[in-house]
């Protein structure tokens, strides 16, 4: 719908509550249903495929700059409620502002652009994989070693070499890609056909 | 008080094919509403009433998309000129559905919402709420949760939280399409006390015989334009006939045919009976539910069940589906003794909330798919038959959630036609519907049982009550 | 009591704890949980803080569910405590996995299902206002907050229906019953947002106005209590 007005509206405001608390549940359902703490590198691609579906539509319902970095900082907020690190808002907010970016860059009403924003909103899940690379990878093995046991640890350092943080990503924007293409086939399918998008 | 001068409306809307459209409701339309009136806007689905109190609490233009020429002025302010929430401060608006319209989840922070959105006073707003408490009554419902609230207690709570920023103004619209008699009654008895405090009320609706008695201005609205209008005397006259020639809802609400236990027996002796033994179910609370030792049904006819409680019929209809899991009971059907919790093979509940049973992407599919039968060409031939009884074969290939209320009604009824399930329940089928759609479901109802359905709705609409049940049961009694 | 007194002043009960205290506790638990080990010092934070929300929800009176919880974290907590360290290997690793799925989920989650059960949507907006968070995220987080019990509904709602048209023959797909039961609950979401919109404006609602409070929020005994615990165990935690 285009607005005359190019700020946010207090419509816009419920709409990305709304929204949000769509997306959360779809992705609390997704995760509990794949969840093995093992699976942790590939949940996010799982997640964004599901997620992808009202994040579309969501996209759909957003017309001017803001709407989308807001929703990342919610998924921030919200990561660090569950008791993930700090960092995770920063990227979330950062996934969000990329993706609002991309948006902007369509005139938020290139639907091929939503796909390829839905790809990069998904990555506001990647705060949570950081630990498991990087500088902090042998700290984070450690602190699984005790809290895990020798075990676990030796399975996630076997899955999770340095090179898979980069295929994670890779893989996890090709989930968001999949899931927005899911989500346009749907809106086509039925919002669009109900002429509600 | 309120103005409406030589305005021209205009929505702008997308269609299927992501089309603009432009559709003209409102053309030079004016009119003028004196302080202390109580004024109702009645017709059609489409003739433009709800359009005019968007006008009025200024979301056309702050919140819909259209073209708006003309002035509307209220309480001296122009409403199209400045933001909606200056506007709020001289006017409530009541809307037609109770559980969209809270912002909170219990009930006190809801009355308290408005008045915080203007900055007021915590101390004043205190006070004003306990003002208003004990004017309406409210203490019951005091600091409970949203979702154990029934309709009519929330829109209780809506008309109350109006009463707490005491605006000169309250326009309401349809605010009755989701209430049961009770509720009803209890906005009645709002409607008098704003009334007799000098607001200014204008209400949108279908359903009239409420409005009898309290009433200063009807208008019959039909395609944009006053179709006819009326002084409160006129209205408050108004018989039958006369309403059913207006195209409008009943003012007199009383049956004009006889229900009886008789016509009952005499159905059941002709047709047979259809019994529910030792119905037994009990809500959360643990000490009210709905306990039936033995109730006899008519097989093959148009049962209506009545009863004030809008919360237990609806909950008797889902224990005779077999939808409510902690129902015990079981169902004498043909011979057979069925398990209520297994009834969903047999009956059919047509929502009242229809927007839940719509699944696929094509009226065809979503009748496709509740026929139990594996062969296409069974199928089709199947779903054409249900689309040409309820006259819906043009809307074939169309997606259901485009269709209005009343079509998609009809799509619902056809699965359950489709389906070949014996029984039909429908869940208040007319609420919020005109009159002419009325009678519409009244018919097609008809036709059902011509099928050798037995229906069996769930209402408390006198009209259609009249228009087609061949017998009343009165679910009181089995209430606990 | 005096009939007065029994209107809303005296029924206008606060939350059990301040919205800061809760969401600081869903924070300390979540550290915890996710990332304590199962040896020394850790283990004990680690059971003391899955227990919190069992305490809170006895509280709030909610005995069924915190019973429930209670026992499944206790179950858990001596696995974590015995079964997990006298093992090695596969098995080890199957327990930790099991357990795992439970202790380093759960508890957060249930202190958040805790601080929605006694927070007021408007309390957690005025101590979000307090923190000096802008208009533009409160009014989501708040509009999230009402809408996780409507999705609940709605949910069970499209399920029933479902339930009603299933028919012998046919079975549908997973991708189909994804759909069917998204789609429907999707359009509903649209809906409501809208008619949601509609009635916040209609009452006042607007971006970046200064509001009034009826609600009082700030740390009483209770909160400081808390705050004390929770902070004792986020510095033990960090130190070892």
């Amino acid at each position: 719908m285009d607005n005359k007005k190019n700020s946010l509206t207090v419509k816009d405001c419920i709409n990305i509550g709304v929204f949000a608390a769509l997306y959360i549940v779809i992705f609390f359902v997704t995760s509990f249903i794949g969840y093995i703490p093992i699976m942790m590198a590939i949940l996010g691609v799982a997640c964004a495929v599901t997620c992808g579906i009202p994040l579309m539509l969501f996209f759909s319902k957003s017309h001017v700059f803001g709407m989308v970095s807001i929703m990342g900082a919610i998924m921030g907020i919200f990561m660090i409620l569950m008791g993930r690190p700090w960092y995770c808002i920063f990227v979330a907010l950062a996934a969000g502002v990329a993706a609002d970016c991309v948006l902007k860059n369509g005139n938020y009403k290139s639907i091929n652009k939503a796909v390829i924003a839905s790809g990069v909103f998904s990555l506001w899940m990647m705060g949570m994989e950081v630990p498991l690379y990087f500088g902090a990878r042998d700290t984070f093995i450690e602190s699984i070693k005790e809290g895990y046991g020798e075990a676990y640890a030796e399975v996630i350092v076997k899955i999770t070499p340095n090179w898979m943080f980069y295929a994670t990503i890779v893989l996890t924007f090709v989930g968001g890609i999949l899931g927005g293409l899911l989500g346009k086939a749907v809106l086509k399918k039925h919002f669009k056909k109900a002429g509600m998008a | 008080m309120i103005d409406i001068n030589e305005v021209s409306y205009t929505y702008h809307v997308t269609d299927a094919e992501g089309n603009d459209v432009y559709r003209n409701v409102l053309k030079d339309f004016s009119l003028k509403i004196n302080k202390g009136e109580l004024v109702v806007l009645t017709g059609g689905s489409g003739c433009g009433k709800t359009t005019i109190i968007r006008l009025i609490n200024g979301l056309i233009p702050n919140y819909f998309d259209g073209e708006l020429k003309g002035e509307v002025t209220v309480a001296g302010m122009i409403v199209n000129k400045q933001p909606v929430y200056e506007t709020a401060a001289k006017v409530g608006t009541v809307f037609q559905n109770p559980k969209n319209q809270f912002f909170n989840v219990d009930t006190t922070s809801e009355l308290a919402f408005a008045a915080e959105n203007r900055g007021t006073e915590p101390e004043e707003i205190i006070k004003r709420i306990d003002k208003v408490c004990d004017r309406m009554d409210l203490l019951d419902l005091m600091d409970r949760s949203m979702f154990n609230l029934s309709g009519g207690e929330k829109q209780r709570i809506a008309c109350a939280s109006i009463a707490v920023t005491d605006p000169d103004v309250v326009v309401l619209d349809e605010p009755t399409s989701n209430l049961d008699d009770k509720g009803i009654n209890d906005l009645r008895e709002i409607l008098k006390r704003w009334k007799r405090q000098g607001k200014t009320i204008v209400i949108a609706e279908h359903r009239l015989y409420f409005l009898k008695e309290l009433a200063d201005k009807v208008y019959v609205l039909d395609d944009g334009k006053v179709a006819k209008e009326l002084s409160g005397k006129e209205f408050d006259s108004l018989s039958l006939e006369e309403t059913a020639l207006l195209k409008i809802r009943a003012v007199d609400d009383s049956f004009k045919k006889k229900f009886g236990d008789e016509e009952l027996s005499a159905l059941l002796k002709t047709k047979g009976a259809i019994d529910v033994k030792d119905l037994d179910f009990k809500y959360s609370d643990g000490v009210h539910g709905i306990k039936i030792s033995d109730m006899a049904l008519p097989k093959n006819s148009l049962i209506a069940i009545v009863g004030n409680n809008g919360r237990g019929k609806s909950t008797f209809a889902r224990c005779l589906c077999g939808l409510n899991k902690k129902a015990k009971g079981k169902v004498d059907f043909e011979g057979k003794e069925i398990s209520i919790n297994k009834m969903t093979d047999r009956c059919f509940m047509v929502m009242q909330d229809v927007n839940h049973q719509l699944f696929t992407e094509s009226v065809k599919d979503e009748i496709m798919l509740s026929i139990d039968s594996k062969d296409e060409e069974t199928c089709e031939k199947k779903a054409k038959e249900a689309m040409e009884v309820l006259d819906i074969s043009s809307l074939s290939e169309l997606h259901p959630m485009s269709l209005s209320g009343g079509q998609k009604q009809r799509v619902a009824i056809a699965c359950a036609i489709a389906s070949d399930k014996d029984i039909i329940i429908l869940d208040e089928p007319t609420s919020g519907l005109d009159y002419y759609h009325m009678i519409e479901v009244a018919e097609v109802l008809k036709k059902l049982v011509k099928l050798g359905k037995t229906v069996v709705v769930i209402t408390h609409d006198t009209e259609l009550i009249d228009e087609c049940a061949q017998c009343v049961v009165k679910l009181k009694k089995y209430l606990i | 009591m005096d009939v007065s007194i029994q209107t809303f002043k005296t029924s206008g009960e606060r939350a059990l704890l301040d919205p800061r205290t809760s969401i600081f506790a869903i924070v300390v638990i979540g550290v915890v949980m996710v990332g304590g080990s199962l040896t020394g010092i850790e283990y004990v934070l680690r059971v003391i803080s899955c227990m919190i929300p069992a305490a809170l929800l006895y509280a709030v009176k909610k005995y069924k569910v915190a019973t429930i919880y209670f026992l499944i974290m206790l179950f858990i907590m001596i696995i974590e405590g015995t079964a997990v360290q006298s093992t090695v290997g596969a098995l080890n690793l199957l327990f930790v996995i099991l357990s795992g799925v439970v202790s380093r989920f759960i508890p957060q989650f249930m202190m958040g299902y805790c601080f929605m059960c006694y927070t007021k949507v408007s309390e957690f907006v005025v101590s979000m206002e307090r923190m000096h968070v802008p208009s533009v995220i409160t009014i989501p987080l708040s509009v999230m907050f009402r809408f996780f019990p409507t999705i609940a509904e709605e949910n069970r709602c499209v399920i029933e229906a479902m339930k009603m048209r299933r028919t012998g023959t046919k079975k549908p797909s997973l991708l189909q019953k994804m759909e069917y039961e998204l789609v429907p609950v999707m359009m509903q979401t649209v809906r409501i947002s809208d008619e949601l919109s509609q009635a916040a404006m209609t009452k006042g609602m607007g971006l970046n106005r200064k509001r009034s409070h009826i609600c009082k929020v700030g740390f009483r005994a209770i909160d400081y209590l808390m705050l004390i615990l929770l902070g004792t165990i986020l510095v033990l935690f960090i130190i070892y």
